[in-house]
């Protein structure tokens, strides 16, 4: 079975000695944390002694909250959307790249991770502002007469979320689209296809296993980035981090910042596992 | 609890460590004191003058932890048994008044305080002793606006665009809301006034600030040109050159105590007592008054430095700033923070 890889086959109890350190570790470490967060959900009190669906009846009865979770998901959908309209064209050129160039390519895409995440937050204010980079040259060209509201607005927000996410998007599409055949490509245009029809019939199916794991990193990260929300976006636009972050740690009303987090996780669980379904579809389609 | 010996021991050593880099040890073994303090200013301040005097004077190493105030309540609240995850508290009213209230501090011996003596009145009580004063009055960029005069300027048409507001969720934001909230005829109950003040300046609002930290970038962006705060930020800004004067609103300053605190299960109560004794000395806290720290002393024997006196006036002036009563404001606190969320919704 496992002949070609170098590694003996260890055999079922050695495969689960292998697995242990990880198990414990995301036991330990993960799964033990949010079954507590989910226990300490259920309870009606914030000494947490009396057990029942307060937090989760207080949360659901009031339609604030739920346009709060909604433009949540909302803010997520529309950052997947403006970076995979960044990260495609990238992603072919990687592909398309002689290796010289996809080095450099690869260093420019992985450059925002290196950077803390709050210094690249606080970065956008000083792009944003009323006298920031972007409006200051607009203004001196001319191209617009009065300085633009981009801070604390929607806007502005997303802009800086598609920087800071759009590695996410592109590592696993740039990893699908690098491992396709070459080959197909010359096929294609060999069948008669041009340019845009290999695109779209070849390229872009074969890319999706790749841009759905993307979608999912990115839609999951660009819901839960409190720190970016909560200084670009300011005060004026509330998502579901801010919300937990308030109740946690302001009001110490932990049983309602459990609940509202655990919320938040089923309600990007549910987004995630529909992703998946579909990512699966579109493997199903390509070869069948 | 074997995780906090370990904790302690590691804090213990990398103390002694860098201690025994920096200068020759006392020869008596130091006792840890570990004490949280906000970030930046506050913990450069204890440990780059408060926690050297400590070692020379009292042979103890004092550790510091940087932590919001309300990150120390949840902490300690998180940790409920065993030992303590640090054994003094750096408060503002709010979260102090939580911490009193779920048993997190001990009452504090007197006798071990002797610079209580010289503390302001109405600075200290049997929780917690004030080391710093915060006043919290306006700010703004005189080469581009007006000088305000008072609370209803933030909503006067002539600064439409250049203000921010803060909500609840900061101390400061607190009492300056409680305080607009009176200017327009409201009270510590009644903050229906603010509500409504600040719902007609939101189409001229220039931002809505979550928390302290992004005032000062917005405000050196242009973003804004008036908000409100405590003299610390404006003092700081000021020091790095950036256009920004103090304004005391001509209802009255508010203003609250930075209280220092022992943990109800700290081991080491003697040398607690110590570290807070050494925070409120008259030298000390002249000390602290220098940039770039600039406490404002709550020690009447510190005599206030220019700069401090030219924003505040004097230890007297300070003792008849606007003290609010936080057992009224925090019950409230949450309908506050959930109301201010709904109202400045885009």
């Amino acid at each position: 079975m496992g002949g070609s890889i170098a590694v003996p086959d260890a055999g079922r109890s050695g495969r689960m000695l292998l697995l242990a350190p990880m198990l414990l570790f995301f036991g330990a470490f993960f799964l033990a944390p949010l079954l507590l967060l989910v226990v300490v959900s259920f309870t009606n009190d914030q000494e947490m002694t009396v057990l029942g669906t307060a937090q989760f009846e207080k949360f659901l009865s009031d339609r604030f909250n739920w346009r709060v979770l909604f433009e949540t998901l909302l803010l997520g959908a529309k950052v997947v959307a403006c970076t995979t309209l960044l990260a495609f064209p990238i992603a072919i050129l990687f592909v398309q790249a002689g290796p010289k160039l996809r080095r450099l390519l690869l260093m420019l895409i992985l450059l925002p991770l290196l950077t803390s995440v709050v210094v690249r937050t606080f970065a956008w204010i000083v792009i944003l502002a009323r006298e920031g980079v972007v409006n200051s040259v607009l203004l001196s060209m001319g191209i617009i007469g009065a300085p633009l509201q981009l801070l604390h607005t929607e806007m502005g927000l997303i802009i800086a979320l598609m920087q800071i996410e759009l590695p996410l998007m592109l590592l696993p599409l740039v990893s699908v689209l690098s491992r396709m055949d070459p080959n197909l490509i010359a096929a294609s245009q060999a069948l008669g296809a041009g340019s845009w029809r290999t695109l779209r019939r070849v390229i872009l199916p074969l890319s999706l296993p790749g841009y759905a794991a993307g979608v999912l990193l990115v839609f999951a990260s660009a819901t839960a980035a409190f720190v970016s929300q909560s200084v670009i976006g300011g005060g004026r636009l509330i998502y579901m981090p801010v919300f937990v972050y308030q109740q946690a740690t302001t009001l110490f009303n932990w049983p309602f910042a459990a609940a509202i987090s655990v919320i938040l996780v089923i309600a990007i669980s549910m987004v995630a596992v529909g992703v998946n379904q579909l990512g699966r579809t579109a493997r199903g389609n390509i070869h069948g | 609890m074997s995780a906090n010996l370990g904790r302690r021991a590691a804090l213990a050593s990398a103390a002694f460590a860098v201690g025994g880099l920096a200068a020759p040890r006392p020869a008596a073994a130091a006792t840890t004191v570990v004490a949280a303090h906000y970030p930046n200013t506050w913990e450069t301040a204890y440990r780059t003058i408060v926690a050297p005097a400590l070692l020379r004077q009292h042979q103890i190493e004092l550790v510091v932890t940087p932590l919001l105030a309300f990150d120390q309540v949840a902490r300690a609240l998180a940790q409920p048994r065993g030992r303590p995850p640090f054994d003094c508290f750096c408060l503002d009213p709010g979260p102090r008044l939580t911490a009193i209230e779920r048993g997190l501090v001990q009452r504090l011996d007197r006798a071990q305080l002797p610079n209580l003596a010289g503390i302001t009145p109405g600075f200290h009580d049997e929780f917690g002793v004030g080391v710093a004063v915060q006043v919290v009055g306006l700010a703004y960029n005189p080469k581009r606006v007006e000088r305000p005069t008072g609370w209803r300027d933030l909503f006067d048409a002539k600064y439409h665009g250049r203000v921010a507001l803060t909500g609840f969720g900061a101390t400061f934001g607190t009492v300056a809301m409680i305080e607009i909230a009176k200017a327009f005829g409201g009270s510590e109950t009644n903050m229906e006034p603010a509500f409504e003040q600040v719902r007609r300046l939101l189409p001229n609002v220039g931002a809505v600030a979550l928390n302290s930290s992004q005032l000062p970038a917005l405000f050196q962006q242009g973003q804004v040109d008036i908000f409100y705060t405590n003299t610390n930020n404006v003092a700081a800004l000021k020091a790095r050159g950036v256009d920004i004067e103090f304004v005391q609103p001509d209802t009255g300053c508010p203003a609250f105590n930075t209280t220092l605190h022992i943990h109800t299960r700290s081991t080491v109560v003697a040398e607690a007592h110590r570290y807070i004794n050494t925070s409120i000395d008259p030298e000390m806290q002249a000390l602290l008054q220098q940039p770039p720290a600039m406490f404002i002393p709550t020690n009447m024997r510190t005599p206030l430095a220019p700069e401090v006196a030219a924003l505040v006036g004097s230890h007297d002036a300070m003792g008849r700033f606007i003290q609010h009563d936080w057992s009224v404001i925090n019950p409230q606190r949450p309908g506050w923070i959930e109301r201010f969320n709904r109202e400045v919704r885009t």
